[in-house]
């Protein structure tokens, strides 16, 4: 079977596409697409995708698999010694060491407790080891990583959802802050949080616009806002 | 050969059916249903952990009571088939689990049974080499046709059945299941027969899978 670009793709099928690109011109296979020998193939179930060089398929997936720099929600689940672990929904727990926090040092540790919730940068994701996250960027700046705060709300999603919204050209989150006021923190690893300044049904009503979103295509997001909208002024 | 006896009993699916698993799917072949749900990769218990590849597992829940003997070969099968399509070396350390529970036997249990599976793993988004589909057929006792994917009833009257399962690639054969009495001949042709058959479970697939990506 071959597949074209932005057609659906099975695993197991031949991608021919790579094949009309100069022969000269470097090719790169995203996630969902493999090489044997000279041929590429699909792995997983998907739509294909194509910018210039860049092949993936966009697939429907819920478990994580870690990758290098990529940012995640997860949550403090053990203190061992130097190290937090963390639970980012993947096979295997990351592990947070208490010195990857801004201004952090051997005698000022960072005041972090199991249960917490913090948003950290993957700085080791490799099949063969254990993930471990940070909570400070190159320059030792925190920038928007760190521990979130306690009355907020996490919730988890399919990943696909998760790079829906998080699309450049994705309005629903424009579209929420139009109407209410939150933080949120969306972690790649299908993990949101999401503090409301305002009440904890606004919070959820945020949460059940993003859930909601899952299958609503981008141009009917304004009708979903509206309708989320609507049933909390009921509430109210 | 007539159309009917190359065709399929009606085929029903629904993906991501379970909210809890990493991926889920429920599948009618005409009257027999089953569910599967996959889960993994999962961090994998000690003594069955392997250090290069993922750890496949499988478990079967008949309808009622416990699993019994005929349960546990069902589970090998399908661990076995759903092993040769995973590429378990991207997953090393850990551990990939798939649960079917019967809803309905009405004949092709296993062909079911390999199918959810199948459709269980495209959903959860594990990597494959291939995509699988099983066909179930038997040869009548009295008339020694071949039937493709017959029901209850008319396995009731069967020589011999044989449950086959064939990639995507090149339809090649991966698993083999057979009963009754039969010549080397008549299971040639069995097989054959059902390799004609399987494309049209891949289509099925295909169309189960446009439909929900192009919804999300």
């Amino acid at each position: 079977m071959e597949a074209k670009a932005e057609k659906i793709v099975m695993p197991g099928d031949i991608i021919k596409d790579t094949q009309l690109l100069n022969k000269k011109q470097k090719i790169i296979l995203g996630p969902g697409l493999r090489t044997d020998g000279e041929t590429v193939y699909a792995c997983k179930a998907g739509i294909l995708k194509h910018r210039s060089n860049v092949f993936y398929v966009d697939n429907f997936q819920k478990r994580y698999i870690p990758s290098q720099g990529e940012n995640v929600v997860g949550i403090v689940t053990q203190k061992a010694g130097d190290i937090y672990k963390v639970d980012i929904g993947a096979s295997e727990q990351a592990s947070l060491s208490y010195l990857a926090f801004e201004g952090s040092s051997k005698k000022n540790r960072p005041n972090i407790q199991i249960g917490d919730i913090v948003y950290a940068k993957l700085l080791v994701a490799s099949k063969d080891m254990e993930p471990e996250i940070v909570c400070v960027d190159s320059f030792g700046k925190k920038g928007k990583l760190g521990v979130l705060s306690t009355n907020g709300m996490l919730f988890t999603c399919s990943l696909s959802l998760v790079r829906k919204i998080l699309k450049p050209n994705c309005p629903l989150l424009r579209l929420l802050s139009d109407e209410l006021k939150y933080e949120l923190a969306v972690g790649i690893n299908g993990k949101i949080w999401i503090k409301s300044k305002t009440s904890v049904e606004d919070t959820i009503a945020v949460a059940n616009a993003i859930l909601a979103a899952e299958y609503t295509v981008p141009s009917e997001f304004p009708q979903l806002c509206d309708s989320i909208m609507k049933s909390l002024v009921k509430l109210k | 050969m007539t159309e009917n006896e190359y065709s399929l009993r009606f085929l029903n699916c629904e993906l991501n059916y379970l909210s809890v698993t990493d991926g889920s799917a429920i599948f009618m072949q005409g009257d027999t249903a089953v569910i599967a749900g996959v889960y993994g990769p999962v961090e994998s218990k000690l003594h069955k952990m392997f250090y290069n590849k993922a750890n496949v597992e499988a478990s079967f829940r008949p309808m009622k009571g416990p699993p019994s003997v005929n349960d546990r070969l069902m589970e090998s099968y399908i661990k076995d088939v759903c092993e040769a399509s995973l590429i378990t070396s991207l997953y090393p350390a850990s551990s990939i689990s798939v649960n079917i529970q019967e809803l309905e036997d009405c004949g092709g249990l296993l062909a079911s049974v390999i199918n959810a599976s199948c459709l269980a793993l495209i959903n959860s988004g594990l990597a494959m080499k291939f995509i699988f589909a099983a066909v179930c057929c038997m040869i009548d006792k009295e008339s020694e046709n071949v039937i493709i994917d017959p029901n209850m009833k008319q396995l009731n009257n069967a020589k011999a059945a044989f449950t086959c399962v064939f990639d995507n690639l090149n339809k090649d054969i991966i698993c083999c299941q057979t009963s009754g009495r039969f010549t080397e001949k008549e299971l040639l042709k069995s097989i054959e027969m059902c390799r004609e058959t399987v494309q049209t479970i891949f289509t099925f697939y295909r169309d189960i899978v446009t439909k929900y990506a192009t919804a999300i």
